[in-house]
């Protein structure tokens, strides 16, 4: 079996509102479906604890949500981005190409560049 | 952005209490079902597919948890589960709820009540804008007595030599009580006359003040110089709405102000009542109009030997108190050369807040302290008791605390639900003391009526008022949670459940036994004070007033406010004299300037021919102008020399009448008959000394008699005159023909007031009012305070006996004698009272202390009052520890011992 990783703070966040930008309206099984499938299975991360970040989400007013049919037929919530979720991924993709460019910096840092 | 939008959606959510808990439900049920077909498509069985949908959804509840807490506030919602825990709990025991909410309330309402009195007397600021920059000028004299007054020229130099420190300077001049007469003026619309009281105000006065008219307008800045030139006049809110129904239609409506015509131009704003806290400026007028007092006379405005003019300033922007003194300082060393004024001193400003303009000591710091410390107590006595019942409870709840902590609620969640019940209950008991706490006032302002003065009693509910009282209850919810809550947090856990509720006498009932010493020491620090009021009270009445107030009616009238010449007025007087004489059942009639103990008593500065006053010495005496038989109306024995005759007129010889502590005073025991006084101002007539008369009392019930001397009214006319009638048996009964009489020689003539001297004496200002009031007022205190105490013993013995009942029916099978047994349960309630009494009576001496500049005729230690409250609150106490020990012990031993 393979490792997996556990999901950093505020990512989970990040990845609902770039699958929401990408896909459009979805519903919370659909959302997970989706996560797991881009990350390939590597993340370990319960589906169920989608479900308070997605309501913390619509809360700030970056998702709005409302009720509507599911593949099966049957009644589901479904989510999708408002116009400050958009404004709010691309500042958020920003910050974290940011953080990973200089992350990524030190850790191709060698004992010489500093001499 | 994002964090206050959430905030608010959660605080939302938290107050609606809207959970969506469907919303979340249905949403996880659609989502396993989604799992479980895209499992079942993968190839697992059906309960197979179900199993790994839930379990790769995650724990349940966690998730369900941190749905809720996002979805609101968790400090808010436990909250407000703690107040609905609370309100369940209440509500399952209503007797406990009453008893401690109505217990509270009285505590509470006793403070809110006094604190109002105090609030209106001390702090309340006038209605005006920034009254804090409102100072008012003075010389002042000794530490509490100033001098207010100035003359019209001073008032202007003053205007235009402080422009730096004061945005503003106005002056007034308090309608009638410059006067000799201290009444108010009559206004006089439609042919109805009633007095007011007016103020005369200089042009920027209500500009000064920054307010509104609420109607029409104010005194205009170019009004006021010309005397007599400006016939305007402005009503209060007050005098509008109970006069004239607060018909608008008055504005530019002819009126007479004492006969002399003038025209209503505004109303004055709601609340507002002139410059002084507690007297209701009926009437304004511009400052020049007061020529209607001295008929025609302008000596106020531009004399400088004549002050009468009160100064108001408003500090300028960036100035404060210390700034503006030190420049009037030097302002008033050249006011001293220019306009020299007897005495010492310089000028100053001083801050137009209560007391305001009163001259001489102020008692009302001293008193408010006093009182809100009784209340203070009543207040602790209410809390002992609620925090007694509570503990009481928390003791019968301890095993359910107990199963609750074993199930894993967590101590402070324990502690949090008590809270939540406390808080609860004192919130309902400030509601419902601050309803109790305006019946109080309501009764207070109504026993404030027999004054002349439009005295406003009123204790409107304020902001500062509420705050009050919502940190007493906030108080009140610490001391009454406090001790439940230690409690539970002292319990041991695995001791309660195991002792099965039983054996919990032991620290409870410790502290419940502290708490009532504290009661009864409280209660008995109270009623000594009520007992020291009270016996005040008596003594006061006791007090030889030098006349006899039996059998006298007054009626207070002033022709000169219907504009009558002091000719036609004199006349009027005359014939209702005489006719009044011959009345059925009227022993003697007279007249006279001022009712003893009425709201003023004019005195005079005297010259004695050969007598050079010693420095810092003041030769004044009170005076009053009588009637022939004024003294055999009031019962005041002439004891040396004569009455004043009818023969004594205007054109004869000026004479006087003064009374022994004059003659002792000034005269020294020598025979002052035929010896003569001035009075300063009137240079031009000596009196003559005709007689001496008894020492009577003229300005309190309780000060030394200061010197007094009497001139007749025929040499001193004044319009107006109070005509007292001896009769046999009530006097009641001649007062519609008096008043028949006065319709009938002036028809339009108000009658200011009609009253029976012995009713003048009990609520007259220089009277009993006081006395009565400070009487009531600790004797209902004194009383609450009793009551609470007596509860909480009898509770506290109650619950402590009954803890010992099994123990007690042991003893009494075992052959325990009944007497034995009622000492030996009702000794440690014994203990414990005397152990509060020894302690009251600490406090009631460093108590009577603070009292005993209140008090007249008996020391702070009066030994009657202390050996009465002893002896009663000892019966009292006694007999709550009794009535349930002799309960307990009457019980019969075969029931006691299955107790439980």
């Amino acid at each position: 079996m393979r490792h997996k990783i556990d999901v950093q703070q505020g990512t989970l966040a990040l990845m609902i509102l770039k699958t929401l930008d990408v896909l459009g309206p979805l519903h919370g099984y659909g959302i997970a479906r989706r996560i797991e499938q881009i990350s390939g299975d590597l993340l370990a991360v319960n589906q169920g604890s989608l479900y308070p970040v997605l309501l913390r989400l619509e809360q700030e007013g970056a998702i709005a949500s409302e009720w509507g049919p599911s593949d099966s037929n049957r009644r589901a919530r479904f989510y999708r981005l408002t116009r400050a979720g958009h404004k709010l991924l691309l500042a958020e993709t920003r910050d974290w190409e940011q953080t990973t460019s200089i992350i990524g910096r030190f850790f191709q840092v060698k004992a010489k560049d500093f001499s | 952005m994002r964090t206050p939008r959430r905030f608010f959606a959660r605080l939302l959510n938290s107050v609606t209490r809207r959970r969506d808990n469907e919303r979340l439900r249905e949403e996880i049920e659609e989502h396993l079902a989604l799992q479980t077909a895209d499992n079942l498509r993968a190839g697992l069985s059906p309960s197979e597919a179900r199993r790994q949908a839930v379990l790769r959804f995650g724990a349940m509840e966690t998730i369900k948890e941190e749905y809720w807490s996002e979805r609101g506030l968790v400090f808010i919602e436990t909250l407000l589960q703690d107040l609905r825990f609370g309100w369940r709990s209440l509500h399952r025991s209503p007797g406990f709820t009453a008893a401690a909410v109505a217990t509270l309330a009285l505590g509470i309402g006793a403070n809110t009540a006094i604190f109002s009195m105090v609030d209106t007397l001390l702090i309340r600021p006038l209605p005006v804008q920034h009254p804090l920059d409102l100072t008012f000028l003075v010389f002042p004299r000794d530490a509490s007595h100033f001098d207010p007054e100035f003359s019209g020229p001073e008032f202007r130099q003053l205007q235009d030599q402080t422009r730096g420190v004061f945005s503003n300077v106005n002056a007034m001049i308090l309608g009638g009580l410059s006067g000799p007469t201290g009444r108010a003026d009559g206004l006089t619309v439609d042919a109805i006359t009633q007095p007011a009281q007016t103020l005369f105000v200089s042009g920027e006065f209500f500009q000064m003040l920054g307010i509104r008219p609420s109607l029409g307008r104010f005194i205009l800045p170019s009004e006021g110089n010309i005397p007599g030139g400006d016939p305007v006049v402005v009503l209060s809110y007050r005098y509008w709405k109970t006069r004239f129904r607060g018909d608008p239609g008055i504005l530019g409506r002819a009126a007479y102000v004492n006969g002399r015509p003038v025209t209503i131009v505004g109303i004055a704003p709601k609340g507002f009542l002139g410059p002084t806290p507690l007297v209701d400026m009926e009437a304004y007028l511009p400052l020049s109009m007061m020529t209607v007092e001295t008929a025609g006379n302008a000596d106020f405005l531009t004399a400088i030997g004549t002050r009468q003019l009160l100064i108001l300033a408003r500090l300028a922007p960036g100035v404060n108190m210390e700034r503006a003194n030190v420049a009037l300082a030097s302002l008033g060393q050249q006011f001293a050369k220019q306009y020299p004024r007897p005495g010492e001193g310089t000028l100053q400003a001083r801050p137009l807040r209560p007391p305001g303009l009163m001259n001489g000591p102020n008692p009302l710091p001293a008193l408010a302290g006093l009182f809100l410390t009784l209340a203070g107590m009543v207040f602790a006595l209410a809390c002992l008791n609620v925090a007694n019942l509570c503990l009481v409870r928390a003791t019968d709840r301890q095993r359910e605390m107990a199963v609750r902590a074993a199930l894993g609620g967590s101590r402070i969640r324990l502690i949090r639900h008590l809270l939540g019940e406390t808080i609860l209950l004192t919130q309902f008991s400030a509601a419902a003391g601050i309803v109790a706490a305006s019946f109080a006032l309501q009764a207070v302002s109504s026993a404030v009526t027999a004054t002349d003065l439009p005295i406003v009693f009123e204790f409107p509910f304020n902001f500062r008022v509420f705050l009050y009282t919502l940190g007493v209850a906030v108080l009140a919810a610490a001391v009454v949670g406090v001790f439940p809550a230690l409690r539970i947090s002292w319990g041991n856990l695995n001791n309660i459940l195991h002792e099965g509720g039983r054996n919990l006498t032991g620290r409870g009932q410790r502290t419940r036994s502290v708490l009532v010493a504290v009661q009864v020491a409280s209660s008995f620090a109270l009623l000594i004070v009520a007992g020291l009021f009270v016996r005040s009270l008596q003594s006061a009445q006791h007090s030889d007033l030098g006349f006899d107030p039996m059998h006298v009616l007054n009626v207070a009238l002033d022709p000169g406010e219907i504009g009558y010449s002091q000719i036609q007025a004199t006349d009027f007087y005359r014939q209702l004299l005489s006719r009044t004489r011959v009345l059925p059942r009227v022993q003697s009639a007279g007249l006279a300037l001022t009712v003893p103990l009425g709201d003023n008593t004019p005195s005079s500065e005297i010259m004695i021919p050969g007598r050079v006053p010693q420095r810092g010495e003041e030769l004044r005496a009170n005076f009053n102008a009588v009637s022939p038989d004024y003294f055999t109306t009031m019962s005041i024995a002439v004891l040396r020399g004569r009455d004043f005759l009818e023969s004594d007129t205007e054109s004869s010889s000026r004479v006087a009448v003064i009374n022994e502590a004059m003659a002792q005073r000034f005269w020294h025991g020598l025979n002052p008959l035929g010896r003569s006084f001035k009075r300063n101002g009137d240079a031009q007539h000596t009196l003559e000394i005709i007689g001496v008369v008894r020492n009577s009392r003229a300005e309190d019930v309780y000060s030394p008699i200061s010197p007094g001397f009497y001139v007749p009214l025929s040499q001193a006319y004044t319009s107006a005159q109070t005509l007292h009638v001896r009769t046999a048996g009530p006097p009641q009964a001649i007062t519609s023909m008096v008043l028949a009489m006065v319709r009938e020689l002036a028809p339009t003539t108000p009658v200011l007031s009609v009253r029976t001297m012995t009713d003048a004496v009990r609520n007259g200002p220089g009277g009993l009012l006081l006395f009565n009031l400070g009487a009531k007022l600790t004797a209902a205190l004194g009383f609450l305070g009793l009551m609470l105490a007596v509860v909480g013993i009898y509770g506290v013995m109650t619950y402590a006996i009954g803890q010992r009942t099994q123990e007690i029916g042991v003893r009494m099978a075992l052959g325990a004698q009944r007497r034995t047994i009622l000492w030996m349960v009702s000794r440690q309630g014994l203990v414990i009272v005397g152990t509060g009494l020894a302690i009251g009576l600490v406090i009631a001496i460093g108590v009577g202390r603070l009292v005993a500049e209140f008090l007249v005729g008996i020391g702070p230690a009066d030994p009657l009052t202390y050996t009465i409250v002893f002896i009663l609150l000892c019966f009292i106490a006694s007999a709550a520890c009794f009535v349930p020990a002799r309960r307990a012990v009457q019980v019969e031993p075969t029931v006691a011992l299955r107790y439980e």
